[in-house]
């Protein structure tokens, strides 16, 4: 269970978008990236979306974490609408619902893993004595808990993809949003992490939407989408 | 950061070693002119020309607030002296052992008349270069008898002949011997007194009057400043302190520049953390405040490295013109100093840290 942010039992859908859009404009027109999506996701749901390149997978992923605001429609997060808040609000919903793990594992490279899986708990204003167990049980679950003291820069790929998970999870969000968390890694390496995804949904309620050109890595989720012309289908 | 530490150097040193500088500045613009040196004198009325100040009335002189010392002196515009045969008419002062730090004056051989010479009544004389030139030919007389009005008197000292102007050709002796022993020597009649500074001139010169009318009766009493030269010294003061504040000024802006520049290119290097610290939750409020406090200790390190700089700097200034300026003062400075450079470190952070804080999540994780 969720300790610092207790995840309220519900029975319906952690994410519900419903006819979301985004268009970018230049100085020669409209461009159209998300028409009319629609998405569901329940509590340890694993959902792969893929598509192209440029369709737009990763513009949904973003605005379902807040990092970029939709054109229009819907977007309720256990039934809260979550398009129209503050930046304050944006941020703390950030903080509190959702964890993030991207293509190219950014992590502090002058700091220990400890200290990258610190940064989060700070802003969540976690006391500092509560902290030590919470990032210990987060490297445990992707199996680097030895790794505690090792800075950053002297991790391996895979390593260092698995600290990132580690450190989207430290917080115990309700989802996590992985933006091609593969994409760099060798096959086995790519594997582990998708072990380590599945071991981690399958110990509680969090949710999974992985962006991925990898069809091995949406095999192992539970629902696979495609992204095409901005609409996005089940497959 | 070495402009700010200069800056801040330059600053403690400035304000706190000021008042002792512009004393030894104000001794050397002797040489430019008299601005510090007031005179006081009775008119040269009959009615007025047996008035004496007495040893009280310098003594209350030297007591007043910006008065660094005060000279009494008599003098008369006939002494005589024969020397090989050839009589010499000269003028002559009666001096008390404070009129050569008044007067700024120094010898170029032999030495001054001391209080010793004053208390004993000695008959030594201190000779104007141009005088010691016209009663012997040569100015290096020291030691050498001179006869004033039948007395014998040794020379123990010749004036530098700077700032001289016509006492060159003017002897001095002892306040005390001059009394007991020149004829139709004036009476006690002119005070000398010098201010510690030239701002001291126009507080000091008004109050005298008062002072001395304090102590004894003194109609026809007469003040005479250099009020021309006071002014021009002033004008030259200003000029030069407005040029110095105004560098350190321009130095502490310089710093402010560079603490900006530093800053703007480490949001520009650090942008991809800003935009994964704002994935993970991180306010706006918390960005900024990361990049201001690092603005500010960047600017309160250097302040605190000019600190020292400036503690480097009294410390030798003040070994170097004898001074000992008040510790109060220095610490004051340095509290200043570091505000001051908190300030700047703010000011010279805030944009950079405003286009932090602003900045979009998105463009901010992928930027290259």
């Amino acid at each position: 269970m969720n300790e610092l942010y207790p995840h309220p039992r519900i029975n319906g859908p952690i994410i519900q978008v419903t006819r979301l859009s985004k268009h970018y404009s230049n100085g020669h027109g409209v461009i159209p990236v998300l028409r009319g999506v629609n998405l569901e996701i329940h509590p340890g749901e694993m959902v792969a979306v893929m598509g192209p390149s440029g369709s737009g997978k990763s513009t949904l992923l973003f605005i379902l974490g807040l990092l970029l605001p939709a054109s229009s429609g819907n977007y309720q997060f256990l039934g809260q609408d979550v398009l129209n808040l503050s930046r304050t609000d944006q941020a703390d919903f950030r903080r509190r619902r959702v964890g993030f793990v991207f293509q190219n594992c950014d992590l502090f490279e002058n700091s220990t893993v400890y200290e990258n899986l610190e940064f989060p708990l700070v802003y969540a204003q976690v006391e500092r004595h509560e902290r030590p167990a919470r990032i210990v049980a987060a490297l445990e679950r992707v199996n680097l808990a030895h790794r505690l003291r090792h800075p950053a820069n002297r991790l391996s790929g895979g390593e260092r993809q698995r600290v990132a998970v580690a450190r989207a999870l430290v917080n115990q969000p309700q989802v996590i949003l992985a933006d091609e968390p593969t994409g760099q890694l060798d096959r086995q390496n790519g594997h582990m992490i998708m072990e380590n995804f599945k071991h981690i949904m399958a110990q509680g309620d969090t949710s999974l939407v992985i962006v991925t050109h990898d069809t091995q890595v949406a095999e192992c989720c539970h629902r696979t989408f495609s992204l095409e012309d901005g609409v996005l289908y089940e497959s | 950061m070495l402009a700010i530490a200069l800056g801040t150097a330059g600053f403690i040193t400035i304000i706190t070693m000021g008042r002792d500088l512009k004393q030894n500045f104000n001794r050397d613009l002797e040489l430019l002119g008299r601005a510090t040196l007031v005179k006081v004198y009775f008119e040269r009325l009959p009615a007025y020309f047996h008035q004496n100040f007495t040893s009280a009335t310098v003594q209350a002189l030297r007591k007043m607030q910006g008065v660094r010392d005060a000279s009494l002196a008599v003098c008369t515009y006939m002494a005589q002296s024969s020397n090989n045969g050839v009589a010499h008419n000269f003028s002559l002062f009666g001096v008390d052992n404070a009129f050569w730090d008044v007067c700024g004056f120094t010898t170029q051989d032999g030495r001054l008349t001391s209080l010793a010479d004053n208390d004993l009544r000695q008959r030594v004389v201190v000779l104007g270069p141009e005088l010691a030139q016209t009663l012997f030919g040569r100015k290096d007389v020291v030691g050498k008898k001179l006869e004033i009005q039948q007395d014998i008197y040794t020379v123990v000292g010749v004036l530098k002949n700077v700032g001289l102007g016509d006492l060159s050709h003017f002897a001095f002796m002892p306040f005390t011997t001059a009394q007991d022993r020149i004829l139709r020597i004036s009476p006690a009649n002119r005070i000398y007194l010098r201010t510690l500074t030239w701002d001291d001139v126009d507080k000091v010169a008004p109050l005298i009057p008062q002072v001395i009318q304090s102590v004894q009766y003194a109609p026809g009493l007469k003040v005479e400043v250099a009020w021309d030269q006071v002014k021009r010294v002033k004008a030259v003061a200003f000029w030069v302190q407005l040029f110095i504040y105004s560098s350190i000024v321009a130095t502490l802006i310089l710093g402010g520049v560079g603490i900006w520049t530093v800053m703007m290119a480490a949001v520009r290097t650090r942008t991809r953390e800003i935009g994964l610290k704002k994935a993970m939750g991180a306010e706006d409020q918390a960005i900024m405040a990361q990049f201001l406090a690092e603005a500010v200790c960047l600017s309160f390190t250097a302040s605190l490295a000019g600190s020292f700089v400036g503690l480097l700097t009294v410390e030798v200034t003040s070994h170097l013109i004898s001074s000992h300026p008040p510790q109060g003062l220095f610490l004051f400075c340095v509290i200043l100093g570091l505000v001051v450079a908190v300030g700047l470190g703010v000011a010279a952070g805030l944009y950079p840290s405003l286009q932090a804080s602003r900045m979009e999540v998105v463009s901010a994780i992928r930027y290259e």
